[in-house]
């Protein structure tokens, strides 16, 4: 798909205009579960590295998307967006170097189609773009219609990384790991595939309180706690998890250098923790930089957002040394 | 000639605002295992409206590395400060090969535009042949390709060819060669690119030989002998279609050593000296060179007139000295008779201190420069008795004339140098010295035209040839170590310019700012075998490999045929004249000169070489003359001694 239907809808009568959102901030959990079940110890607890070696899988897949969207036009206040979404599994082998062997785009646009014109929506759905509607409230109101947007767009790329992760679940090798970023828990094959790993970022939810809230917190580097069930919610699948500390968080922050652990409920996860957890601090090294998440940010994800930005359609990236002043909204 | 293949795409042109594609110069990346490298031709396909056609060629002038590391500092902190954990981490970092390539040649060439962001491909035979406009002299009726190497890169080779009209005139000529001593790539290069001319010298320019000079070891003193070549080299002589043959007609030329018999060569091996041909030069030879030996501070206006009057009115004419003496003045033996009889004339006749206008004061200094000449330059310069030269007149068509003046005095060198060239020069200009161009090959130029020091008449005859040879077909293969310090005007109008292995402090001087860090590199650790050439043709160095000339190398040459030792006088003359004539018997020439004055044999030998008669013995024998027995001293009488004295005391 390229700019053809907004070149279309432009002639049919919206009105152009280019806005570009601040930097997609990554998918945040869309909701998130609130307490968790001790699993492993009765109440949460600090583990050192101890003399766990790490797993090594022979081969590793990492799993990441990306969305990129722009506002192309307005049909009154309606905003009619571009919206593009990417997913890709690059596969790291014996020769350490990632090769993609799986990837998937989509294209489309966000609007109230009853909200437009006749032209300009005659227009859209003549061009063949998939066309995701906003609600009709969202819509009249531009201050919630691009918050409505991005969700949609979100949403679409959650589905896109798990429809790839599960197909890929299919040939996953006896030796061969899949690490996905963030939960695992919105897909009941990922949530229950037992070399299937979540690394989550993002620490929107909260599944402690008090003194084991601390104690996840305030872990020293390279230490994880016990491990836990978080509660469910919603579809949620059942999952276990824990939390990690990559970089020593002393000078920084609190979720400096944190990451919580996804992988299925069941107790062979919890014998492998600390070795899961050992694989996953070498894989500190090397930086994720010059993303600005680079302490909770494993390389190889980076990787794969570095291929698929490279990929991405480059009219819906503002040029980083363009002369002209950026537009506001 | 041209083998045509498609191979894959190697890479991709890309282009940032920092780092655009312009006409002359683009960027491209390949994968991180590519073949590709500083000096690899490559060929860009445009791709898309207006670009679809165009075909860019380009020489790959530098290559950058980098991966998607911000800063070193990160390299550490994910290291924790131990460089051994940096090597295992369990990923390895994005990394690029970027490489910079300046543009050969854009097809079609107008309207000359920045490269195309199009997929880079190696370079075929044929994209090779384009992409150094080879094709303009490859074909057509009346082709001029001289194979001077194979470009090789990335499991592809193409022959590289030079343009006979911009490498030996008429469009451009000479060609320069630079390297470091020692790795016998120069003279190497030299030796292959001629036996390749004189396989490939186009029929329709006519008849071309060449003159080496060979001023240090045995460097050329085995060019008519086969050498040791390797597999390798018998494939890229079949590649480029040269044979691997030595040179097929070579005449040495030698002077004698200061004993006037045994030649002053390496080539002195009883299985290969008979082929050297004594190189000795008389009055006439020297006098016309003279201010190539004499001191320009020492002699000045008079005495030059003094030499120029030797030299137009007395030497190989009949003279009256004015005294009543008569003079016919052909050696150096003359000219010291002719001095004597005018100082002996103008001191009994008192006739003051003038002899014909030259004051007697010039008449003396002259005459002791002259005749200091024969003295320095003994073995290359006789006294008396007839020369021996070069064959002007007479150069074969593809024969290597090499004037062995390695052991020579330097001054014996200037004069040789000096003289040979003028000679090709004066025949050259009247089209009748046997071939129509000549090559001449001149080592060490640092030494013979140096960018700095006095004006030699070296130095004036190399830029007489630098500079106006190419109209005349006298072409200048010059050799040297350092190109910096060798006169501007004799590297500046060489068309074609060789470098092999060079120096780093060389690279780092100004005439090699053109070149980028990465050449130079690549120049400072060249492998033997490789050179980097610049033509006419050409608009970027290109780096080619030649195989070992198929001669014998000097070190080697002195191994197999070890030179012989000085032989005895005797010796020498019967292997002198059983060379000219085999029938000659050893023991009859030694009873023919024993008790001989040396010099009355070295002139009849020199007669009868000059004169090369049927019957060598009897020329030599008469040109001897008979044997003047010692007269018998006069009895005298003498008056009878008194009678012994008395022993008595008293």
């Amino acid at each position: 798909m390229s700019r053809s239907w907004v070149d279309a809808i432009l002639a049919a009568g919206a009105v152009p205009a280019s806005y570009v959102p601040d930097a997609s901030v990554g998918r945040t959990d869309l909701e998130e579960f609130t307490g968790a079940d001790p699993v492993e110890d009765p109440e949460l607890r600090v583990h050192a590295r101890g003399g766990a070696g790490p797993l090594a899988p022979a081969a590793v897949g990492f799993l990441d998307g990306i969305e990129q969207w722009r506002v192309v036009g307005y049909a009154g206040v309606t905003p009619i967006v571009r919206a593009y979404v990417a997913a890709a599994i690059r596969l790291r082998g014996a020769d350490r170097r990632p090769h993609t062997i799986a990837e998937d785009t989509d294209e489309l646009a966000i609007t109230r189609l009853d909200h437009l014109p006749a032209a300009v929506r005659a227009a859209l759905e003549g061009t063949g773009v998939r066309v995701v509607e906003i609600s009709a409230d969202d819509a009249g109101q531009p201050a919630r219609a691009l918050p409505a947007a991005r969700a949609e767009v979100q949403r679409v790329r959650a589905a896109l990384e798990r429809r790839l992760g599960e197909q890929r679940l299919t040939a996953l090798g006896a030796d061969e790991w899949l690490v996905v970023d963030g939960v695992l828990s919105d897909s009941p094959a990922l949530s229950a595939h037992p070399r299937a790993l979540g690394v989550v970022k993002s620490h929107g939810a909260e599944y402690f309180a008090g003194p084991e809230l601390e104690r996840a917190l305030t872990l020293p580097a390279a230490h994880r706690t016990s491990v836990f069930r978080p509660k469910r919610r919603g579809a949620r699948r059942e999952i276990y998890s824990w939390y990690l500390r990559l970089w020593p968080w002393h000078g920084n922050d609190l979720l400096y250098g944190l990451v919580r652990v996804e992988a299925r409920a069941h107790p062979d996860t919890v014998t492998l923790a600390s070795r899961l957890s050992a694989w996953l601090v070498d894989e500190r090294a090397p930086l994720a930089t010059p993303d600005r998440r680079w302490d909770r940010l494993l390389y190889p994800i980076h990787d794969v957002e570095t291929y698929l930005r490279a990929r991405a359609p480059r009219d819906l990236i503002p040029h980083p040394a363009s002369r002209l002043p950026r537009t506001g909204s | 000639m041209i083998e045509r293949r498609d191979p894959p795409p190697i890479g991709r042109v890309v282009a940032t605002e920092q780092k655009p594609a312009t006409p002359h110069q683009f960027h491209f990346w390949t994968a991180n295992e590519t073949s590709i490298g500083i000096g690899a031709i490559v060929r860009v396909e445009g791709v898309g409206a207006g670009d679809s056609e165009r075909v860019v060629y380009g020489v790959v002038t530098d290559g950058f590395a980098y991966s998607d590391l911000a800063t070193p500092l990160h390299d550490v902190v994910g290291a924790e400060g131990d460089p051994a954990r940096a090597a295992e981490h369990p990923t390895v970092r994005q990394e690029i090969r970027l490489w910079t390539a300046a543009v050969l040649r854009q097809m079609p060439e107008e309207p000359l535009q920045p490269v195309p962001l199009g997929a880079v491909h190696v370079a075929s035979d044929a994209d090779v042949a384009q992409a150094l406009r080879m094709d303009a002299y490859l074909g057509g009726a009346q082709p001029t390709a001289i194979p001077v190497g194979l470009y090789t890169s990335g499991g592809l080779e193409a022959p590289v060819y030079l343009d006979a009209d911009f490498l030996l005139g008429p469009e451009a000529a000479h060609l320069n060669i630079s390297g470091v001593s020692g790795l016998a790539t120069k003279t190497s290069a030299v030796e292959f690119l001629l036996g390749s001319i004189f396989q490939h010298f186009p029929p329709h320019k006519g008849r071309i030989a060449a003159v080496c000079f060979n001023v240090k070891g045995p460097d050329l003193c085995f060019l008519d002998q086969p050498g040791a070549l390797e597999d390798e080299d018998r494939r890229r002589y079949e590649r480029l279609a040269v044979r691997a043959q030595p040179f097929e007609r070579v005449r040495y030329y030698a002077p004698f050593k200061a004993d006037g018999v045994n030649l002053n060569t390496l080539r002195t091996h009883p299985e290969l000296v008979g082929d050297v041909e004594p190189l000795v030069w008389g009055l006439r030879e020297v006098l016309d060179y003279a201010e190539v030996l004499l001191n320009r501070d020492d002699i000045d206006a008079k005495a030059d007139a003094f030499i120029d009057f030797l030299s137009d009115r007395v030497v190989d004419k009949e003279f009256d000295d004015g005294f009543g003496g008569a003079h016919r003045v052909v050696t150096f033996a003359d000219l010291e008779r002719l001095f004597r009889s005018i100082f002996d004339g103008l001191e009994l006749s008192a006739r003051g201190d003038t002899w014909r206008t030259h004051h007697i004061a010039t008449i003396r200094k002259v005459r002791n420069r002259l005749s200091n000449i024969s003295t320095r330059c003994k073995g290359l310069v006789t006294d008396d008795g007839p020369s021996n030269d070069l064959p002007w007149g007479r150069f074969e068509d593809r024969a290597v004339y090499v004037v062995d003046v390695a052991n020579v005095d330097p001054l014996g060198q200037d004069l040789v140098f000096a003289r040979a060239v003028s000679k090709l020069r004066e025949h050259l200009e009247r089209r009748d010295l046997g071939v129509d161009a000549v090559v001449v090959f001149v080592d060490e130029l640092n030494k013979y035209a140096p960018g700095d020091g006095p004006e030699t008449y070296v130095k004036k005859m190399l830029l007489d040839i630098a500079e106006r040879g190419r109209y005349l077909g006298l072409v200048l293969f010059g050799a040297e170590q350092f190109r910096s310090q060798v006169h501007r005007r004799v590297v500046g109008n060489a068309g074609s310019i060789v470098f092999g292995r060079m120096d780093s402090d060389e690279l780092a001087t100004p005439g090699y700012q053109v070149l980028s860090p990465a050449i130079k590199i690549k120049l400072a650790t060249l492998p033997i075998g490789e050179l980097m050439v610049r033509h006419p043709h050409f608009t970027q160095p290109i780096f080619v490999r030649f195989p070992r000339p198929p001669v014998l190398r000097g070190r080697d040459g002195v191994e197999r045929f070890p030179p012989a030792a000085d032989l005895p006088f005797e010796d020498a003359v019967v292997r002198q004249l059983v060379k000219l004539d085999r029938r000659v018997r050893p023991n009859l020439v030694k009873d023919l000169i024993a008790d001989r004055r040396e010099e009355d044999v070295r002139r009849a030998l020199a007669h009868t070489r000059q004169t090369r008669p049927q019957d060598a013995l009897a020329h030599f024998k008469k040109q001897l003359g008979g044997r003047v027995a010692p007269a018998a001293a006069m009895q005298r009488e003498s008056v009878p001694p008194l009678n012994p004295i008395s022993d008595e005391p008293y």
